[in-house]
């Protein structure tokens, strides 16, 4: 981190595109690849993202100052991992419906890299405001970046928008599968960093 | 040294509070997890048996439940079958063991109520005195009978089997000739968007309707589900003027005798569900047929 200090709505956007987790910092390529073959698929991943995200950024840069730098990573996974527990109990005991439909993403994150990195690189060096609104952010642009891939995929693959017939036939099966997210992945991060340096040379000619 | 000694304290109090946190939370959550869950299996069967909030289940209609343990009794297994039975108007339970090829050795009464029985400690305490100290015994599986009035309508049983990553839990209904009436998945850990898909209606109605001798050949075949039979699978155009009842049901019985459609992408998953439906189901008429035979040998008066 530069000293430069950064607002709060900075940190927010930067999440989203500048420092997009899937397409920027090429975080959490697992998921990414493997789940985002729906627009569905990717909104729930990224929803329960963005909840550990955010509190496990809290919690970590409220207590950064009593953890011993050599275990740091064991406790961050300790952490994301209590979180997970958390959150995945309450969402079965309060909110059943959701559990129902939520349940299976909840249980992949303890092994996410992207909130690991996060601890590592942000919380752990910053107060607590700016982690949250960090977590925030980045919690949104892994949302964005899985529902981008689930869009194309989706839409590609099976022809349909959130389980809506939009196409009326197939365009392409080869996109739902593994294979492709490969693909996808690749392209959507190749047109990431054109748009960036379209965007930076026009800036320079200003 | 000074460095070992602070890094081991700081990780035990991380573990330590960490395990406090999820502890806690658990007890609290606790509770009500469980409620949703026996909820959730309740509305599941009566959902299978055709039942819903638009179609309340009927007063007469009733679900006992079977269990199974296996017994040990110093080295030689039985079988221990919990009975739902009505003796003089009053509903109980009672054991029967038998030798796993089907042979009656005892029965014996248990002290435990039917609303009771549904609590897995509550089991273990009745069957614990009221058999040997010295058998010791574990539970095996549980099958419910649904009925209307005194006639069997359908068999509910829940089933668990290894899918491709973790266990799949199912509930599989039965009628009364073993033909499948439905297939619910309760609970998986498949990945979405390959293996999670075994709980689309396109892929676990697949099953729905087939006969239990078309069932135990049944094979998972590799090839695209066609459009017309995704359709009357999911059904969704039923309410909208679409599609009609009568067309959903003649596509199904055009599909009936074909194979499992494999998902896409998701070949070991399908063949999983596949394989855990047909033994679940041979299991489950063989046990039962046995049972029968040694139920009527020994006019057990059961409730179904």
């Amino acid at each position: 981190m530069k000293a430069r200090k950064k607002t709060n709505s900075q940190l927010l956007f930067d999440g989203i595109l500048k420092e997009n987790p899937i397409f920027r910092l090429a975080l959490s390529m697992c998921p990414a690849v493997g789940i985002s073959t729906s627009v569905m698929n990717g909104i729930l991943l990224g929803v329960a993202v963005l909840f550990v995200q955010v509190f496990s950024s809290c919690t970590i840069s409220a207590v950064k100052n009593y953890i011993h730098p050599r275990i740091r990573i064991p406790t961050y996974t300790l952490t994301i991992a209590t979180w997970v527990t958390v959150i995945d109990l309450m969402l079965a005991a309060y909110f059943p419906a959701a559990y129902k439909e939520m349940g299976i993403f909840v249980k992949l994150i303890v092994a996410f890299a992207i909130i690991t990195m996060r601890l590592e690189t942000f919380a752990c060096k910053n107060p607590v405001g700016p982690s949250f609104w960090d977590g925030i952010g980045m919690g949104l642009g892994f949302t964005f970046g899985m529902v981008a891939l689930g869009f194309v995929r989706e839409l590609l693959g099976m022809g349909t928008i959130l389980g809506y017939d939009v196409l009326g036939f197939r365009p392409l099966l080869f996109f739902v599968l593994p294979a492709a997210g490969f693909f996808c992945v690749g392209l959507m991060m190749a047109i990431f960093n054109y748009m960036e340096i379209v965007y930076n040379r026009r800036r320079k000619a200003q | 040294m000074k460095e070992i000694i602070r890094i081991t304290i700081g990780l035990t109090i991380s573990c330590l509070v960490a395990a406090i946190v999820m502890g806690s939370v658990f007890a609290i959550t606790d509770k009500a997890k469980k409620h949703n869950e026996h909820v959730r299996v309740q509305d599941t069967m009566l959902g299978l048996l055709g039942y819903g909030k638009t179609n309340p289940p009927p007063s007469d209609l009733r679900l006992v439940t079977i269990y199974r343990y296996t017994l040990n009794e110093q080295g030689n297994i039985r079988l221990g079958y919990m009975l739902p039975v009505s003796e003089t108007g009053r509903e109980t339970y009672e054991l029967m063991v038998v030798t796993p090829d089907g042979n009656f050795v005892e029965k014996l009464p248990l002290k435990i109520t039917t609303e009771a029985a549904s609590e897995a400690p509550e089991r273990e305490t009745a069957l614990g005195s009221a058999l040997k100290p010295s058998t010791s015994f574990s539970f095996a599986d549980s099958a419910i009978v649904a009925l209307k009035g005194k006639d069997r309508i359908a068999y509910l049983l829940p089933s668990e089997f290894p899918g491709f990553k973790t266990f799949v839990k199912v509930i599989l209904a039965l009628d009364t000739r073993f033909s499948v009436i439905g297939l619910e998945i309760m609970e998986h850990e498949e990945d979405p968007g390959l293996g999670a898909e075994i709980v689309q209606p396109y892929f676990k109605n697949q099953f729905k309707g087939k006969p239990f001798d078309r069932l135990k050949e049944l094979k998972v075949i590799k090839e695209p589900l066609p459009d017309e039979y995704k359709a009357a699978l999911e059904g969704k155009g039923l309410g909208k003027g679409t599609i009609s009842r009568a067309e959903v049901d003649a596509l199904r019985q055009k599909y009936q005798g074909k194979e499992i459609f494999s998902i896409t992408g998701a070949t070991i998953s399908s063949r999983a569900v596949t394989n855990g439906v047909i033994s679940a189901a041979k299991k489950f008429s063989y046990r039962l047929k046995a049972l029968e035979n040694v139920i009527s040998a020994q006019q057990i008066a059961v409730v179904f």
